[in-house]
């Protein structure tokens, strides 16, 4: 079951997601699926993105869990601090 | 999605240190979450139920923008991260009729020279001030003002722009250097706040920092920090923010005293608000009143009641719902915002396997990239990074972040 699920979350990204965060050069990689719960890894523009949080959360993981009601959560396994060109930069308040 | 899910307006800027931290707090609410920012998201046309775009520098076209929204999806309230967004969070709540603070309050706050002119006619403790336009000339306005003072931008934060000058060259060397930043594009100010620049009394002491939540206009302090480096200048880079204070009950009470009064003089009722005041013979003199809280990471280091975040706890309150304490945990806690030594190109952080191990250190947040152009103050506007640590006594939680600091090393090329 969870390889299925994989293979149809890996589908999403491919079809919709990356299409998507690839406007800003970033792209999406899935890790693995495990208890029903995604790990991702972002990058290109959007590793150390300061628009990255809201990308995952209240983008991808919102799309995910409306196409695939299985899944219990969208974690985020990037380190953000080594990207090279992060799309948006964080900056004082 | 349950038809009685709370749904809630984030105003993000990209800029924000404080996405991760306020998205996590809505999630753990389970509210219905929209995020607002002023460039698009990548996904706003496959999420435009929770992803939208905001002009943060146009109140009028904003709130045009989040009523037509609500109009198809009712937004419950309205929270503003940073500075950027106050004004902007107060003309949205106002016609929605939501918890917010008044926007002739928030545009005060938002404008040193304003907040100074409220804080005067309230005789609230501050220093004697004057704005000063770009256009005139800076060796005449030098022969008239006091010395020794703070230049300072209208709408800037976290002390970029902000110059000591103890003599006319030193006035208007800093007034130029100014100029030249307000001009940059990559500074987002706009109108007459990128046109003319503060000018007030250097006030000496020791300086703290007060978060609070305002609720009906009454404060409920949050936290008291201890900044314990001098900020005597040129350049008043913040560093180490240390919490419990360690200054007499008595002086805290005075230094709460005179931010609920700056809050009362400037209209500011509900939310957030993040003080500065400076502690002297003379008494607590307030510095700055932002109505917002405390930027960066830095507020990783607050927990209230049962493990609360400071987010949580803002967002509760802008829903109208309970909170059962205010109570902040009882360890000590503090934060180094990693100052920037020199401007470069950042190659390598080294050191940091060390510094995590120094006790009483919990994180240490590097949020600079490999490769990137550093600025230091006062043109500078981001961070290297953060230290978090803690401790039973605030002296052993300053002890820790030095100490890591110590370890650290930053090689900018």
């Amino acid at each position: 079951m969870s390889d299925d699920l994989k293979t149809r979350v890996q589908e999403l990204i491919d079809t919709t997601i990356n299409p998507a965060v690839a406007g800003h050069g970033g792209y999406v990689e899935l890790i693995d699926v495990q208890d029903n719960r995604v790990y991702l890894q972002m990058g290109g523009g959007c590793q150390g993105c300061g628009a990255a949080d809201v990308t995952l959360k209240a983008g991808i993981e919102r799309l995910i869990k409306e196409e695939l009601p299985d899944v219990l959560e969208v974690l985020d396994t990037t380190d953000h601090a080594a990207g090279a060109n992060p799309y948006y930069t964080p900056g004082k308040a | 999605m349950p038809s009685s899910m709370a749904r809630l307006l984030l105003l993000l800027p990209t800029t924000t240190y404080r996405t991760q931290a306020f998205v996590d707090a809505a999630s753990k609410l389970g509210v219905d979450l929209v995020c607002a920012s002023e460039r698009p998201s990548t996904l706003e046309e496959r999420a435009p139920d929770n992803l939208i775009t905001v002009d943060f520098a146009d109140p009028d076209g904003a709130v045009e923008t989040v009523a037509r929204f609500a109009r198809r999806r009712p937004i419950d309230a309205v929270v503003a991260v940073d500075d950027l967004t106050t004004v902007v969070a107060a003309a949205i709540a106002t016609r929605l009729g939501l918890r917010q603070n008044p926007v002739a309050a928030a545009s005060a706050a938002r404008n040193k020279h304003e907040m100074r002119r409220r804080l005067e006619a309230a005789g609230v403790a501050a220093p004697r001030f004057r704005q000063v336009a770009l256009s005139e000339d800076p060796a005449r306005v030098a022969r008239l003002v006091e010395y020794p003072c703070v230049l300072k931008p209208l709408a800037l934060s976290a002390s970029r722009g902000v110059i000591r000058a103890d003599d006319p060259d030193g006035f208007v060397a800093a007034f130029r250097r100014i100029a030249v930043l307000l001009a940059r594009d990559d500074v987002g100010l706009h109108g007459e706040v990128r046109e003319a620049l503060l000018v007030e009394a250097f006030i000496p002491g020791r300086e703290f920092a007060l978060e609070g939540l305002l609720m009906a206009g009454g404060l409920q302090t949050l936290a008291l920090f201890d900044k314990p480096d001098p900020l005597d200048g040129p350049f008043f880079e913040e560093t180490i923010y240390v919490t419990p204070s360690r200054l007499p009950a008595e002086t805290q009470t005075r230094i709460a005293e005179a931010t609920l009064r700056a809050c009362a003089a400037l209209g500011l009722t509900e939310g957030p608000v993040h003080a500065e005041l400076r502690v002297n013979d003379a008494g607590a003199w307030v510095i700055e009143g932002a109505a917002r809280s405390i930027g960066g990471l830095c507020s990783r280091i607050l927990r209230f009641g049962t493990g609360m975040t400071l987010e949580e706890l803002i967002l509760r309150h802008a829903l109208g719902w309970k909170i059962d304490s205010f109570d902040r945990e009882q360890r000590a806690a503090g934060v180094m915002m990693i100052p920037i030594p020199r401007a470069g190109r950042l190659v390598a952080v080294r050191g940091k396997d060390a510094a995590e191990a120094v006790p009483g250190v919990e994180e240490i947040a590097i949020t600079a990239h490999l490769g990137q152009e550093l600025v230091p103050l006062p043109e500078g506007w981001q961070y290297l990074g953060f230290i978090f640590a803690r401790s039973d006594a605030p002296e052993e939680v300053e002890q820790a972040l030095r100490c890591a600091h110590a370890r650290l090393a930053f090689d900018i090329a």
